[in-house]
């Protein structure tokens, strides 16, 4: 191939180069923005208290290392002021920090989730792993139909089963 | 011979390549004057950083803590035993020492989380802990002094006693 025939592909190439470098550098626009279809906040807080129970010891997710990070009374406390115990109660502020650690995993997807009337859970992550369906350090803590499976499943549905997330609070 | 020089090389230095593991060493600092390594030693300090079963380090446990008589100090809760539950229903119950200390050894005991503190007890008092243990091995893993937002201080056992 002569030097003369090579500029064309060398031109194309450069061409393409610079397309991807463009787009790879590209970004969103300041102004755009993402509103989230959240699911309910008024049955959230029974649900909070399973979450609690279940997954927020220290050492799992009572943590501020974890994307997870969940406030109560038996773990990681939002008030600085108070300790891991049940002489304190969780608070409303620890249950709405949880609330926005949940819905704040996965939002685009979280939204067609609860767009969709909580069909698919198993969309989210978060669902996943407490199934043990996705690796997670904590095993399966929820199992497909029992009372901590129905509390989350039934929030992400429209509003949370109460009985299911009380239910959920004796489970080992 | 050279091969089994190489192979230790490797090994060893292998052991040593995780620097999270080595900071969390590190910050346990050293021994207690006076006190020698072995089933007394670093009461209060999260026995599997370093009794974790990996190559070079002290044998392996699979739970372990110290157990102290009050809250505000650190006199050790002696002759007190420890009863666990796993997620399974197996208990298991092991016994303070002179330290405070307790520890089981994954031949003993090898438990599936999460764990439940049945109870600390020691004479009339007796405690349990209201929440599960859900991975960690070591009590002070979690309970690490000073008591706040995401600790509740060192383990002990007279929840209401006056310190003496």
């Amino acid at each position: 191939m002569t030097p003369r025939a090579l500029v064309p592909r060398l031109f194309v190439s450069l061409l393409s180069a610079t397309g991807l470098v463009a787009v790879a550098c590209s970004t969103p626009a300041p102004d755009a923005r993402f509103i989230e279809t959240v699911p309910d906040t008024t049955t959230f807080p029974a649900v909070a208290d399973m979450l609690i129970q279940a997954c927020g010891s220290l050492d799992c997710h009572g943590t501020a290392a974890r994307n997870l990070r969940l406030y109560g009374d038996t773990g990681l406390r939002f008030s600085p002021l108070d300790v891991p115990s049940t002489l304190f109660p969780t608070t409303d502020a620890e249950r709405a920090q949880d609330y926005d650690s949940v819905v704040g995993l996965e939002p685009e997807i979280m939204s067609q989730v609860v767009a969709s009337g909580g069909m698919h859970p198993e969309r989210l992550t978060f669902v996943r792993k407490a199934r043990g369906s996705e690796s997670h350090k904590g095993g399966a803590v929820v199992v497909l139909g029992d009372p901590r499976d129905v509390c989350i499943t039934t929030w992400l549905q429209g509003h949370a089963l109460s009985s299911a997330c009380t239910s959920a609070l004796l489970l080992p | 011979m050279k091969r089994v020089l190489f192979a230790l090389f490797a090994a060893i230095t292998a052991g040593s390549c995780d620097p999270v593991h080595d900071d969390a060493v590190a910050a346990l600092g050293g021994e207690i004057a006076g006190v020698r390594p072995g089933p007394l030693h670093r009461p209060g300090q999260p026995c599997l950083v370093c009794h974790d079963g990996a190559f070079g380090d002290p044998r392996a446990f699979s739970m372990a803590g110290t157990v102290f008589l009050y809250g505000n100090s650190t006199p050790p809760a002696i002759g007190a035993t420890v009863t666990l539950e796993d997620k399974n229903g197996t208990t298991t119950t092991a016994t303070t020492n002179e330290a405070g200390n307790f520890y089981l050894t994954p031949d003993t005991y090898s438990p599936h989380y999460p764990v439940h503190v049945m109870s600390l007890t020691s004479g009339d008092a007796s405690v349990s802990m209201h929440s599960h243990i859900g991975g960690n091995g070591s009590c002070a893993g979690c309970h690490a002094d000073p008591a706040g937002p995401d600790s509740p201080g060192h383990v002990y056992l007279h929840v209401y006693g006056a310190t003496p």
